[in-house]
């Protein structure tokens, strides 16, 4: 009934595919680098170094330096890591510590930090209010002291850039540690750690056409952390678990690549999602963007459609070859829509549009017909009717 | 997009997109109500192999959180992913609808407000024809398809004038009891795949295809108490000074207090009451008065009547005259009963029976039946014939007091539904 080419993927926050170049990498460590890098014979060496290859790659494309970046398992697991590491850390040394992490953070973060408050540190939110982090928060949060702030780059529902570079600024006024999810912002906007220093960053590789389990952490050094696994002291300890080469591979080459193309790509995205944008005001009344007026990364559009049912709504996108999510595709319910007030009526679907590599000029018209059509059978739902 | 890799998208492609031989009946897009159980999964896979374009739903009725125990019964998130699985074996799409809001409104608030007038409601009837169904069909008809499916043990028969509801052809499943409320212009968009099949033949199918819900336990709760323990659940809806759940008197039929209770939502009319002390007859609860908070306890012989008195009717066939044969049952997996139709009308149905029988508790349904045929139904009112050898003294025009019985010491929605929201 429908072939693949008809099919239109704008679901790229939630993930990506591999790209070809990727699996290339990976695939070329399949022989020479697949054996154990903590081994002392030349295979051991082989890998090793393709290991700490792929760092300086990674170092290079985030503007870092190779000895600060630590492979993960994937974002989830660098910024546990980062919260719960550093809180735990610092709670060894005897004093009660203090997290402040900003209101709209990915789960990944905000339920870490949740964590951590069950373990007896305190939990600080810095508000967002209507795109704008509450910077006075911020300052208020700081004259606590915190063992660590952690505030997203790009959010991840709705695409708000929040002001990264002022936030660090802030904490290194006040000698507080900054640690940024930037799952989101990586191969979308510019994050040079050169020109936004910070201590600790969050990368995954799967958002960036890289591999599913591979990650990222940049932090200062190992000690600045406690590990959640324990095992052979691999990474210094930091993540122990034998190291996953092919997917360090891969995740450099995802990282050079979307540096490399950031400049072209990211404006070829902005200008396909400007123009979906458009055309879905022009075909469907009452329809808003979320965060419209405010910096955006550019593959997220975040649309509110009143009086739609959204279950309705992506059904009926999903039955007409159209992949798109109503927020965060791994949780239910939106802490972030919550978090900045007033922003989602009952009734209203929220529609969240991803654009990437898969998504073309072309279409643009196809996907914002289906998100018309769609639109209407949800909004044509009447499940309120009596007999 | 690029060409699917090894595996993905080639089987739901497949589901989506074939159009298969179908015996008989053109093949049609059809909604299928999955619960994550075994009964809605084979029926689901009875129209994927029937050649019909299938598209399974799941409703989440209610919020799962704090009720973590709850969670293999088949409406708990458990079921949701149990769903999900089953409908990627068979290839097909799957949805999740919210429909927690409308859930709450319709059956849960009117579970509480049930129990809270001393009646015993029955919340899989009350699902099956405010939210599920209605619901169902309301998101096909926005997504294209034809008709709503549900692993009901219930046959329909299409083929005539007017859609007629049949019981199941497995006796001891059927499931026409929950169905009676469903209103009658619905029928026609609805399927029950199961309707010709045992339970033993739907386990044996479930096996055979592979199903990983092919031995799940039977689900007897209802979906969003926990543990059967509706007393804790009313005592979060409720406050604790609310007269269901404070105090009051256990008073005999003559009006003597032989005892106290710890609120009358604990029992239900028909309920045996274990009173100790070597009391030489058993007593069963024979009305409760929620003014009072009095609970009225006697003989089980007080409960028996010759006349039901039926209201919040509801017909899908056409309404019966005074003077019809019919049967009547009064409870899930209860007896059809022989009985006489002495009057009807929009509001009121007044039956008698040929035996004298223990009628419905208040609010439980009573469901009509010529035959296999489901007439319709309605809700037991309590309201009691003269010829009871006892007659309530606060006994109104219509709905209020009555006699019935379920049994023995179960909880009283034990016997009220038997069944949890999506499989009833």
């Amino acid at each position: 009934m429908r072939a693949m080419e008809d099919l239109i993927y704008a679901d790229h926050a939630a993930t990506t595919p591999l790209r070809s170049e990727v699996a290339q990498a990976m695939d070329g460590c399949r022989e020479q680098a697949f054996a154990n890098p903590s081994s002392a014979h030349r295979w051991g060496r082989w890998a090793r170094r393709r290991l700490n290859e792929a760092r300086e790659e990674a170092a290079a494309a985030l503007g870092t330096q190779a000895v600060r970046v630590f492979w993960t398992r994937g974002g989830t697991e660098s910024a546990n890591i980062a919260v719960l590491g550093r809180i735990r850390r610092v709670a060894g040394e005897g004093s009660r510590p203090v997290v402040a992490t900003s209101d709209i953070e990915h789960p990944a973060v905000a339920r870490a930090a949740e964590q951590a408050a069950t373990e007896g540190a305190v939990h600080v939110g810095i508000g967002v209010h209507r795109g704008e982090l509450d910077m006075d928060g911020l300052r208020s949060a700081l004259a606590q002291r915190p063992a660590l702030v952690s505030c997203m780059w790009v959010n991840n529902e709705t695409g708000l850039c929040l002001p990264v570079g002022d936030v660090a600024a802030e904490c290194a006024r006040a000698g507080v540690p900054l640690h940024s999810d930037a799952v989101q912002a990586v191969g979308k906007i510019p994050v040079r750690l050169d020109q936004t220093p910070l201590d600790m960053l969050t990368v995954a590789g799967h958002k960036i056409y890289g591999p599913r389990s591979a990650g990222v952490l940049v932090a200062p050094e190992a000690g600045f952390l406690y590990p959640l696994h324990y095992g052979g002291g691999q990474e210094h300890g930091l993540r122990p678990g034998t190291e996953d080469v092919a997917g360090a591979a891969g995740m450099a080459e995802a990282l050079r690549l979307a540096t490399a193309e950031l400049a072209t790509e990211s404006v070829r995205i902005e200008a396909l999602r400007t123009a979906v944008e458009a055309r879905i005001r022009e075909r469907i009344p009452g329809v808003r963007v979320r965060d419209e007026r405010h910096v955006r990364a550019p593959h997220i559009s975040s649309l509110a459609v009143p009086g739609a049912d959204e279950s309705t709504l992506l059904a009926a996108l999903d039955m007409a070859g159209v992949a798109a999510s109503s927020g965060a595709a791994c949780s239910s319910g939106s802490s972030v829509r919550a978090a900045q007030g007033n922003d989602h009526a009952s009734g209203e679907a929220t529609l969240r549009l991803s654009f990437g590599r898969m998504n073309r000029a072309e279409h643009v018209d196809r996907l914002s017909d289906a998100v018309r059509d769609a639109t209407a059978r949800a909004r044509g739902l009447n499940l309120e009717e009596q007999p | 997009m690029n060409t699917p890799a090894k595996g993905t998208p080639t089987s739901e492609a497949r589901g989506e997109t074939a159009t298969r031989s179908r015996p008989s009946g053109r093949p049609e897009r059809v909604l299928a109500a999955m619960s994550g159980g075994v009964d809605s999964s084979v029926a689901a896979a009875m129209l994927v192999e029937a050649g019909h374009e299938v598209v399974g739903a799941t409703m989440k009725t209610f919020c799962y959180s704090g009720t973590r125990g709850n969670s293999k019964t088949c409406c708990g998130l458990d079921g949701i992913r149990d769903a999900r699985q089953v409908a990627d074996v068979l290839g097909i799409p799957h949805y999740v609808f919210d429909v927690e809001e409308a859930f709450t409104r319709d059956v849960i608030d009117d579970f509480v407000n049930e129990y809270g007038r001393g009646r015993t409601p029955n919340p899989c009837v009350r699902c099956n024809s405010n939210t599920k169904f209605r619901d169902l069909l309301a998101r096909a008809r926005a997504l294209g398809c034809d008709a709503v499916a549900s692993g009901h043990y219930a046959r329909l028969d299409l083929g005539g004038v007017r859609p007629r509801l049949l019981r199941g052809a497995d006796e001891s499943k059927d499931q026409t009891y929950f169905l009676w409320a469903l209103p009658a212009d619905l029928l026609g968009r609805l399927r029950f795949p199961l309707g010709a099949l045992t339970k033993a033949e739907v386990r044996a199918r479930a096996r055979s295809m592979g199903l990983a819900t092919a031995d799940k336990p039977e689900s007897q709760e209802i979906c969003f108490v926990p543990e059967g323990r509706y007393r804790d659940f009313l005592g979060t809806r409720l406050l604790p000074t609310h007269p269901a759940l404070s105090p009051g008197p256990l008073v005999d039929p003559a009006g003597n207090v032989v005892g106290t209770h710890n609120g009358y939502a604990d029992f239900t009319v028909g309920q045996r009451k274990g009173l100790g002390g070597g009391m030489p007859e058993r007593f069963y609860v024979l009305e409760i008065r929620p003014r009072t908070r009095e609970v009225v306890i006697g003989p089980k012989r007080f409960l028996h009547a010759r006349t039901v008195f039926v209201d919040d009717l509801n017909w899908l066939a056409p309404p019966p005259r005074a003077g019809d044969r019919l049967q009547v049952q009064l409870r899930h997996r209860g007896e059809a009963l022989p009985c006489r139709v002495v009057a009807c009308n929009a509001d009121e149905l007044e039956l008698s029976l040929d035996e004298p029988a223990r009628p419905a508790a208040p609010g439980q349904s009573a469901v009509l039946f010529a035959g296999a045929e489901v007439l319709g139904g309605g809700r037991s009112c309590g309201r009691v014939d003269a010829g009871a050898r006892y007659a309530p003294k606060t006994a109104l025009a219509g709905c209020r007091p009555g006699g019935s019985d379920g049994t023995a010491d179960e909880p009283p929605h034990a016997l009220a539904s038997g069944g949890t929201g999506l499989g009833r």
